[in-house]
């Protein structure tokens, strides 16, 4: 019953995501051609802080509710997950991040990124939804904003959302584990 | 051409084999081709000069591959216009010659004739196409000569200027042709299937069918749904009735009662229907999802003709080489094997076929002197064996492997002591040829006899969960036995438990899981063995192996409770190459068969981890790589008792000489070994390399061949002449990719060559480790 309400509620996420980003996409070009820069995003909280992710990077936002750890993995690893029967990494960016560990987050929320050359989820303990940021309105990062290395982060919002690179973390060679025996 | 192309008799078999491979040539080369057009176009307009040199380097591979396919299939013409292309592309990787417009419409022109040969399905050519042919053998050859020695990076990449085009222009008109068939394909032809039309039809018809199955689920759902409505509908009834309570009659509640009966009835009617349906849908379903994996992996079987068709011509051409007359007889090319096995087995048999040749067959003279046929024989062959496997056995006539060699080479790589080697039976002194670091060749070369290729191969066997094994007697020939899956997905899988995670074993690598008594297993040197047919193996933990978080070693006595075998531990016996360890886990569950998956792109490789697999429950489980688990358990027994450590590692303070002219291959080679952990010095030409070894103290010289004043023959043969110096290993690398520099190399007394073309870095560094 439980997984039947929380997969409604699912639906009704991401109906209501489409239907943003529809209308989102219905608008660009007129936003273009008055040079307004937005950007969508997804916003969801990990730890103690509130992060935004570029939703076009975002493949989907998957429920966690089973994991397998691997052993003799570096800790950002959090385990591999199945998602419609493929394998999917998913990596612990507060363990990437090295931040300071807070008491037991919910962790119930995956956000799967994607571009061409990477997959792997990250993550959340919740998602928030999406949102149009303007670009004008990100600002740099006050250095102790937060623990995360600069090169990862693109702001912060007006809202004090911190913009995580997606393509960074993506094309990141040092999230990869390529692990020889000797 | 045909003519002893194929050893064999010329019958209609040979004829359509010579058909069918020069079907598949055309089919490459236009690959090939089109690539490199694809990379010229690009070339006229990228200015980046990283960018360039990418494309380069892309065309000449391409060059490469075309110039070796055509020789592979006797294409003469295509060779000979390919021979003199790749070496420009040689020169233009070494920034030795600039790129001009007037090039690059030569190139095109170039294109334009190879793509017209190779479509034309006859080897000889028109007048008219011989002239042009020769037109651009010399235009091509002059380019080739000016040649200049550009130190740094090339100056002019201007080709996109309004020049190339009046060039283009003029002569060529065929040139747009050429790029129009290039528009479409980017120069990476990496990951391309060619499947039958035969084959792609049923699935074309099963993805149409699993539409009808997704509607028939939808509607199932829908009616679900009414049913759930529709019950509570019949809850908020209930409750009102339940206010009523007071008031109600007994003929009231009696009609009441047969209303919620009637109603029950027909919710259970409806409900079994959706179940019926359901069920129904199913058994379709189960159906077309197992037709689809069975159509599915039909679009990856192929014969193994693809895999093995060209090596007739190769086994002629290197034996030719080598002056040696060998014949390779091949059969069961029609055998079908999942494409990805096939791709994964190239290597390994081309490597194989190569020892035989290089190795296993002598030289016309010492076969008469054995009483042998002049020629050579290589058998290969493939047979299908029950259980869905393919037993792959090549076997040659060869003089066998010299055992007293192998155990020599052995005990001077460090693998074995003295007193081990006497103790050793025949086929294990046999199985040492797998180990890295033996080999019994006196010259090491960049394809064999650096004594790593066979470990290579067996472990490539071993990821395809396949097994090998090698007999050989002297005199008489070496048989390799490769036995290997038809499918990647005919895989079994032991699924064990080990604390509260699972972990699935590949079968292949079980030998067996039994029960000991704890007491069974004795502690010797600070680690656990077990005696069992009376052989002594390892024991170690498989949880302490893999390094599981929370590990508890395991207590011996550990009382489990309720359980009558408390102090029973259960071990599973793993064997992979030349180890045979048990491994302790907590339960063995079951065996099944095991669908593995990649682990995603981030997790490129992990240590242990094969891939994993989904259970029928959808918790997903780690399969494990054995060939790793027994390097990590062989590492914490290292550990554990504390004795040093045989591996091979890089002494820090070893130092290298490096000799070379050009000065990005030597601050290449340079950073490279420094990298590694090498202290380095550098020459520029092998007369101020003389003069730095005789002045410094150096462990090993790594020399270029081709230099100014002296070049690394000279140098060498100065070196092994030299008292103090005579001792000092020499590995030279070199651009010439002939026999005769090879053999010209061993007299002057290298130790090492190693080709330029196929360099990489680990190849020069294992080639360091073994001769410092």
């Amino acid at each position: 019953m439980q997984i039947c309400k929380r997969n409604k509620e699912m639906k009704k996420e991401i109906r209501i995501k489409l239907k943003e980003r529809a209308i989102a996409l219905a608008k660009e070009p007129v936003e273009k051609d008055t040079s307004s820069a937005n950007i969508d995003v997804i916003a969801f909280t990990l730890g103690a802080e509130n992060y935004c992710i570029e939703s076009v990077l975002v493949k989907e936002i998957y429920p966690l509710t089973d994991f397998t750890p691997l052993p003799g993995v570096s800790s950002y690893i959090f385990g591999i997950i199945n998602v419609r029967g493929q394998i999917l990494p998913v990596v612990d960016l507060k363990k990437f991040f090295n931040l300071p560990e807070r008491g037991l987050g919910e962790l119930n929320k995956v956000i799967i990124l994607s571009n061409e050359q990477m997959e792997f989820g990250i993550l959340a303990d919740a998602v928030h939804g999406t949102q149009t940021i303007d670009l004008e309105d990100i600002r740099g990062i006050p250095p102790t904003v937060s623990g995360i290395g600069e090169e990862y982060l693109k702001g912060v919002t007006k809202e004090s959302l911190i913009l995580l690179d997606a393509q960074r973390l993506l094309s990141d060679e040092h999230i990869v584990v390529n692990d020889e025996v000797n | 051409m045909a003519e002893g192309k194929i050893e064999n008799k010329m019958d209609k078999k040979d004829i359509d084999f010579q058909k069918r491979i020069q079907a598949t040539f055309r089919i490459e080369a236009e690959e090939h081709l089109r690539a490199f057009s694809s990379g010229l176009i690009e070339l006229e307009k990228t200015t980046p000069k990283e960018r360039v040199a990418e494309i380069i380097e892309t065309m000449f591979r391409e060059i490469h591959s075309l110039k070796g396919a055509a020789r592979s299939v006797d294409q003469k013409e295509i060779e000979a216009v390919c021979q003199p292309l790749e070496s420009i592309f040689a020169a233009l990787k070494r920034n030795e010659i600039v790129l001009s417009s007037a090039s690059i419409a030569l190139f095109y022109k170039t294109a334009d004739w190879l793509s017209k040969q190779i479509a034309s399905s006859v080897n000889e050519q028109t007048v008219a196409s011989r002239k042009i042919q020769q037109d651009i053998i010399r235009q091509l050859k002059e380019v080739a000569a000016t040649k200049v020695i550009v130190p740094a990076m090339q100056e002019s990449s201007e080709a996109n200027s309004e020049q190339s085009h009046s060039a283009l222009s003029g002569p060529i008109s065929e040139t747009k042709q050429v790029s129009d068939l290039s528009v479409n394909s980017t120069p990476a032809q990496i990951g391309m299937v060619r499947i039958p039309i035969s084959k792609l039809d049923p699935l074309l018809l099963q993805a149409e069918e699993m539409i009808q199955s997704k509607i028939s689920i939808d509607q199932r759902t829908n009616e679900l749904k009414d049913l759930c409505d529709e019950l509570n509908e019949w809850k908020t009834e209930a409750q009102k009735w339940r206010s009523r309570r007071a008031v109600a009659t007994v003929a009231l509640w009696n009609e009441w009662c047969d209303t919620i009966e009637m109603h029950l009835n027909k919710l259970e009617t409806r409900m079994t229907e959706v179940i019926r349906s359901m069920e129904h849908n199913q058994h379709n379903l189960d159906l077309l999802v197992n037709s689809h994996l069975e159509a599915m992996k039909q679009v990856l079987m192929l014969p193994v003709g693809y895999l093995v068709e060209t090596f007739p011509g190769m086994v002629r051409e290197i034996s030719h080489e080598q002056n040696k007359e060998i014949d390779l007889i091949i059969r069961g090319a029609e055998l079908e094997i999942d494409k990805r096995i096939l791709e994964e087995l190239k290597d390994p048999l081309i490597h194989l076929i190569r020892n035989c040749i290089d190795h296993g067959i002598g030289k016309p003279q010492e076969r008469i002197l054995q009483n042998k046929p002049v020629r050579g024989t290589i058998n290969l062959a493939f047979v299908a064996k029950e259980s869905g496997q393919v037993e792959i056995t090549l076997s040659d006539d060869g003089k066998g492997i010299d055992r007293v060699n192998v155990l020599k080479a052995a005990i001077k790589s460090g693998i074995l002591s003295d007193e081990t080697a006497g103790k050793l039976e025949p086929n294990e002194v046999l199985n040492l040829i797998y180990q890295s670091g033996v080999s019994t060749s006196q010259i090491i070369t960049d394809i064999s006899g650096r004594g790593l290729g066979l470990t290579i191969v067996q472990e490539k066997v071993e990821k395809l969960n396949g097994k090998m094994s090698v007999e050989s007697e002297e005199h008489k020939g070496t048989t390799f036995r490769i036995l290997l899956p038809l499918s990647l997905a005919t895989f079994r899988g032991i699924l064990v438990k080990v604390e509260e995670f699972m972990f699935i074993l590949p079968t292949i690598n079980v030998e067996r899981v039994i029960k000991v008594d704890q007491e069974d297993i004795k502690t010797a040197e600070n680690h656990e063995i077990i005696r069992i047919d009376d052989q002594l193996i390892s024991v170690v933990d498989l949880a302490e192996v893999l390094g599981l978080p929370e590990h508890k070693y395991v207590v011996p006595g550990k009382m489990e409770p309720g359980s009558a075998y408390s102090n029973q531990v259960r071990l599973a016996i793993l064997v992979s190459g030349n180890y045979r360890i048990a491994f302790k886990v907590d339960d063995m569950v079951e065996e099944q068969q095991v669908l593995v998956k990649r682990l995603g792109k981030l997790l490129y490789r992990v240590r242990n981890i094969s891939g994993a697999t989904i259970l029928g429950s959808g918790k997903v489980v780690p399969v494990l790589n054995i060939s790793d688990l027994m390097k990590s358990a062989v590492s914490i027994k290292g550990k554990r008792s504390e004795t040093s450590a045989r591996e091979l590692f890089v002494p820090k303070t070893d130092k290298i000489l490096v000799v070379e002219d050009s000065i990005t291959s030597r601050a290449l080679i340079k950073n490279i070994l420094e990298t590694a952990g090498y202290q380095v010095t550098t020459a520029v030409d092998g007369a101020d390399a003389f003069t730095k070894a005789r002045t410094g103290e150096f462990d090993i010289i790594v020399s270029d061949v081709d230099m100014p004043k002296m070049n690394g023959f000279e140098l060498t043969a100065k070196i092994r002449n030299n008292k103090k110096l005579s001792e000092i290993p020499v590995v030279l690398v070199t651009a010439l990719e002939s026999r005769d520099d090879r053999e010209h190399g061993i007299e002057v007394g290298a130790d090492a060559y190693i080709v330029k073309s196929s360099f990489d870095q680990g190849n020069l560094l294992e080639i360091i480790k073994k001769l410092i």
